[in-house]
């Protein structure tokens, strides 16, 4: 649906986008993370044509974002950061202005009423936008991207500004228009994505950190993969039994933390799922199991892990599957032609 | 866009910024009236049109100011230029907006006091047609111009005092073209002259290359604007 490719983005000597490379499928929700000034919202800005790439491209559905400008801008629907409104419109009027300018076909009225029903604004239908509050505002800003019922969504922080029983309706509205649209979302709340999106980007430095599935994400970028459990018996005999569990490196108690309950934590070679056998083992010996967590990172840690810029290098290259070297080389080869391709561009 | 025109003109007319700029280009107009033509009982009604450009030069920049500025600041020109629209239909939208105001404008003050005094007397109507074209190709000239320098900045008050410090520039380039000994360049900077070519109007007389003059002015600074606009995506 989305595929971005080498995305080079310059301002002046600042390097903001560094080679950014991905794919997104139809029907996606995809969370861009990164702290402030990462590439976040430049990304989105040129997959959007608000901006466009020092070098690389953009294509969605097939059509690139440099040849058929117009054709790919009817395909997105777009919410910036600071949503675009006329202050001196009621909310009205600048939906049906909206409307006009997104050329769109469906029937008027309706289209425009069932939207204002879906993010809730048909009680400030009629009101200026500039006497808004922040949520409203923002609402009208989805609202807009809405119009035209374009497949593609791509939303700048849209639960900036609202209060929390919105955030939750919003992430619901986003939740469902999933289900038919392609959504890209940017955010720096952890929760948020990790409820909304199925699969995360992390950019920091203009680069993409990590990439994947957001249930597993966390757990494919920790560095060691330990299991603490809390069950009743004989200390040492349960921590000797763990250890020959096949697929565990280490077993060591942590101490008694109930009365005759002791904590034993048991780390294995990544690519061993050792849940089953560990339950197994102490059902069959008959050490009744009352605790069991794996310490994977959280969304949080992870973030922070991959953000602060020189822990960033080894998840880096295991998450995006990149080899720095192979990395470069395609760069150099691409660069001259790109670069012809976007002069195109601009003369059109 | 037929949508950013409407919405532009609406905009300054939900704005005072429109109803001053008719009102006050009336009010001048009527004033000028007054004194050229009923004070001095005169049917001279050229010597009005030709000081109409005068006061519209003062207030095209105040139309102007706020046409490619505002969007930039407010940030709705992420509204625009995402959606299926070309830069061009654009800035052609906000341009026709301008051109509308002070079509409006130019209307009013111009062609109403004529047709009162046609009651009265029997105008020169060939001189007062010419003189409102011109004044309106005038206008769509200075307006396209008045964008363009909108366009380069993000203040509207820089991009009022520039446009009129170059439609003041203009009025006098005559005068500058006089005082050139060297004859090519005299002759360049005389066919530059806006002035000149609006006078043949105010003369009733209908002149195709003046037309295409103003028209092709106003083309060039519309096509400007659309690539300054474009290029800030390129910064």
């Amino acid at each position: 649906m989305i595929e971005v490719k080498n995305l080079t983005k310059r301002y002046g000597q600042n390097l903001a986008l560094d080679r950014v490379s991905f794919k997104i499928e139809e029907g996606t929700i995809v969370g861009f993370l990164g702290p402030n000034g990462a590439g976040k919202s430049t990304t989105m800005n040129i997959i959007t044509g608000y901006l466009s790439a020092t070098s690389g491209e953009v294509t969605v559905s097939g059509k690139n974002t440099l040849e058929e400008p117009n054709e790919v801008k009817k395909q997105i629907g777009y919410l910036p950061e600071q949503p675009p409104l006329y202050m001196d419109m009621t909310v009205k009027e600048y939906l049906n202005f909206m409307y006009d300018l997104k050329k769109t076909k469906l029937p008027r009225e309706e289209h425009i009423k069932e939207i204002c029903r879906l993010v809730k604004i048909e009680n400030v239908y009629n009101r200026l936008i500039g006497n808004l509050s922040k949520g409203y505002k923002q609402r009208v800003g989805i609202a807009q991207a809405l119009i035209g019922n374009p497949p593609v969504l791509i939303l700048d922080e849209p639960t900036v500004g609202l209060d929390p029983k919105q955030i939750i309706e919003i992430r619901t509205l986003i939740k469902n228009l999933g289900r038919n649209h392609t959504v890209i979302l940017s955010s720096h709340i952890l929760p948020e994505v990790q409820a909304v999106c199925e699969r995360i980007l992390v950019i920091n430095n203009g680069r993409i950190v990590a990439d994947g599935a957001t249930d597993t994400l966390a757990h494919d970028l920790s560095p060691d993969h330990r299991l603490i459990l809390r069950a009743e018996g004989p200390e040492k005999e349960m921590v000797h039994a763990l250890q020959n569990v096949p697929g565990v490196v280490d077993t060591y108690s942590l101490g008694e933390k109930e009365k005759g309950v002791y904590e034993i934590s048991v780390e294995s070679t990544p690519d061993n799922d050792i849940r089953r056998d560990v339950f197994a083992l102490m059902a069959r010996k008959g050490w009744p199991m009352v605790a069991l967590r794996n310490t994977d990172l959280t969304l949080e840690d992870l973030f922070l892990q991959l953000t602060s810029s020189d822990a960033a290098q080894l998840p880096q290259q295991k998450a995006a599957g990149l080899d720095p070297d192979q990395d470069l080389e395609f760069d150099s080869d691409l660069a001259p032609e790109k670069d012809e391709e976007t002069e195109k561009g601009e003369e059109e | 866009m037929k949508a950013i025109f409407k919405r532009e003109v609406r905009s300054y007319f939900s704005s005072p910024v429109g109803y001053v700029c008719v009102a006050a280009l009336t009010a001048l107009y009527g004033f000028y009236y007054y004194k050229a033509m009923l004070m001095s009982s005169s049917s001279y009604i050229s010597a009005v049109f030709s000081t109409m450009f005068s006061f519209s030069m003062m207030i095209i920049p105040i139309i102007t100011m706020r046409s490619m500025t505002d969007d930039q600041k407010n940030k709705t020109d992420q509204a625009l230029l995402t959606a299926p629209v070309g830069v061009t239909s654009i800035v052609l939208g906000k341009f026709f907006a301008c051109w509308c105001v002070y079509f409006i404008a130019t209307t009013l003050g111009g062609i109403l006091p004529a047709i009162a005094m046609s009651f009265f007397s029997n105008p020169a109507w060939g001189e007062i047609i010419g003189t409102y074209i011109g004044a309106l190709l005038y206008g769509a000239a200075m307006i396209s111009i008045g964008v363009f320098i909108s366009s380069l900045t993000v203040s509207q008050i820089i991009a009022a005092i520039g446009t009129f410090i170059i439609s003041v520039l203009l009025m006098y380039i005559d005068s500058l073209a006089s005082a050139i000994s060297n004859q090519v360049i005299s002759k360049i900077v005389q066919w530059l002259s806006f002035n000149d070519r609006y006078s043949t109007f105010t003369q009733g007389m209908f002149s195709i290359s003046s037309v295409l003059f103003f028209v092709s002015v106003a083309a060039v600074f519309v096509f400007l604007t659309a690539r300054k606009v474009e290029s800030r995506r390129w910064s």
